[in-house]
C-alpha cells in the first residue's frame, strides 16, 4: 500500500484536536515501519493506560504494538481482562468481544475485511489474557487454529485472573497460593504452545518482554506468517507485581529468574513451509 | 507522596534499556543528543526503568 496521509486532521480543525491526537498524526508510526529499536523517538500507538505500575502485560502490550509489521492494516480483538482496560487508549481499530469468544469474532473479521478489501493485506491480530485464550475461551481458541483462520493468537499470561482479586487460571504455576486460591493450584501450567502446534499452528513462540528484540522478532514472523500460510500463536509471560505481591520494580527480573530455575522456557516451533518461509523473509531483508 | 524517575544526564549513554522496560507508553523519550529525558507527570514511579538502567543514571524519587 502507498504511503499516503493515512492519519490527517481535516482542515480548519488543527487546533481544537488534542495535543496527543495532534502528536499521533505529527509523530506517529504509521506507515513508517518503525520498531523496538526506535522506540522513544516517536509517539506510541498506546497512550496512558490505567493498569498498574510495573504491569508486565502493560510493558508487553506496548511492545506488541510497536512490533506490528504494518499498524496501519491491522485490526485488533481483544476480551475482557486487565488488557481490555488498556484498549480505549490504543490508537488502532479494536474490538472489544465477549470473554472467550475473541477467537470466533476475529474469524468473521478476517473472512469480512478479506471481502470488504479484496486487494489489500489486512491482518487480524488477537491479544488477550491467558484466562481468555486458555480457560474460558480455549474452544473458539482451538477451532480457529483447526480451521486454519488466518489470524495471530497473542496471549498475555500473567498467570492469574489479576482482575477480578488473583483467582488461579489454568497457567498459574502448580502449587500457587493467590489471593482467591488459598489452597494453591493442584495442577501445572496448561501446555498451549503444544496445544497450538499439534492443532494446525504453522508457528508457535514463547517469549517475554524481558529480551525485547526476540519478543518484536517473533510477533513479525507470527503477523507475517499469518498473512499467507496460517494461524500462529505468540505467548508472552508477563508476571503480575499486585497479585504476586513483588515490587513493582521487579518485574523484569521475576521473568529471568523463573528462567533460570526452569519454570519458564523460551521455545519456537514452526512447520517446515514457515521455516522455508521466515528464511525467504529474512534473506530478502538482507 | 508521589514518586517519578529522575535521571542523571551524566552517566546516561543512550542505551535505551529504560525505554523498553517501561511499562507506560512516552513517559521516557529519546532525545536527539543521544540522552534520555523523563516525563515525570506521567510516570507511575514503578522502578523497572532503573532496576533495567546498568549504569545507575536513574534513580526513583519524591517529584
Amino acid at each position: 500500500m502507498s504511503k499516503r496521509n493515512l492519519c490527517q486532521i481535516s482542515p480548519g480543525f488543527e487546533e481544537i484536536m488534542p495535543a496527543e491526537y495532534r502528536d499521533l498524526v505529527e509523530r506517529g508510526p504509521y506507515g513508517k515501519g518503525w520498531g523496538v529499536a526506535e522506540m522513544g523517538s516517536f509517539k506510541e500507538l498506546i497512550e496512558e493506560h490505567p493498569l498498574c505500575a510495573g504491569c508486565g502485560l502493560a510493558l508487553s502490550m506496548r511492545l506488541i504494538l510497536v512490533s506490528l509489521p504494518s499498524p496501519e492494516d491491522t485490526v485488533v480483538v481483544g476480551s475482557t481482562g486487565c488488557s481490555a482496560l488498556a484498549f480505549p487508549q490504543v490508537a488502532l481499530h479494536n474490538i472489544h468481544s465477549l470473554f472467550g469468544n475473541q477467537n470466533a469474532v476475529a474469524s468473521g473479521l478476517k473472512r469480512a475485511l478479506a471481502l470488504r478489501f479484496p486487494g489489500r493485506v489486512k491482518d487480524v491480530v488477537v491479544i488477550a489474557g491467558d484466562g481468555a485464550t486458555c480457560d474460558i475461551g480455549l474452544d473458539s481458541v482451538l477451532h480457529s487454529w483447526f480451521r486454519g483462520e488466518k489470524i495471530t493468537t497473542i496471549m498475555l499470561d500473567n498467570e492469574a485472573y489479576a482482575n477480578t482479586g488473583g483467582q488461579e487460571s489454568g497457567m498459574t504455576q502448580r502449587g500457587t497460593v493467590l489471593n482467591m486460591a488459598p489452597k494453591g493450584k493442584k495442577f501445572g501450567k496448561v501446555a498451549v504452545p503444544e496445544i497450538a502446534r499439534e492443532s494446525g499452528c504453522v508457528y508457535v513462540a514463547v517469549t517475554s518482554p524481558a529480551k525485547p528484540k526476540n519478543m518484536e522478532k517473533a510477533v513479525r514472523r507470527a503477523v507475517l506468517l499469518a498473512r499467507d500460510l496460517g494461524p500462529t500463536y505468540v505467548q508472552l509471560l508477563c508476571p503480575c507485581p499486585t497479585n504476586y505481591k513483588f515490587k513493582p520494580n521487579e518485574t523484569l527480573d521475576r521473568i529471568r529468574d523463573q528462567e533460570k530455575q526452569g519454570h519458564f522456557r523460551p521455545r519456537e516451533y514452526y512447520t517446515p513451509e514457515a521455516e522455508a518461509f521466515i528464511r525467504q523473509l529474512e534473506e530478502a531483508k538482507g | 507522596m508521589y514518586v517519578a524517575a529522575k535521571v542523571d544526564e551524566e552517566k546516561c549513554n543512550g542505551c535505551k534499556l529504560c525505554i523498553w522496560a517501561c511499562p507506560d507508553p512516552n513517559v521516557i523519550l529519546y532525545k536527539p543528543t543521544k540522552k534520555i529525558a523523563v516525563n515525570q507527570s506521567r510516570c507511575k514511579g514503578c522502578g523497572l526503568c532503573a532496576a533495567a538502567c546498568k549504569r545507575g543514571a536513574l534513580e526513583i524519587d519524591a517529584v
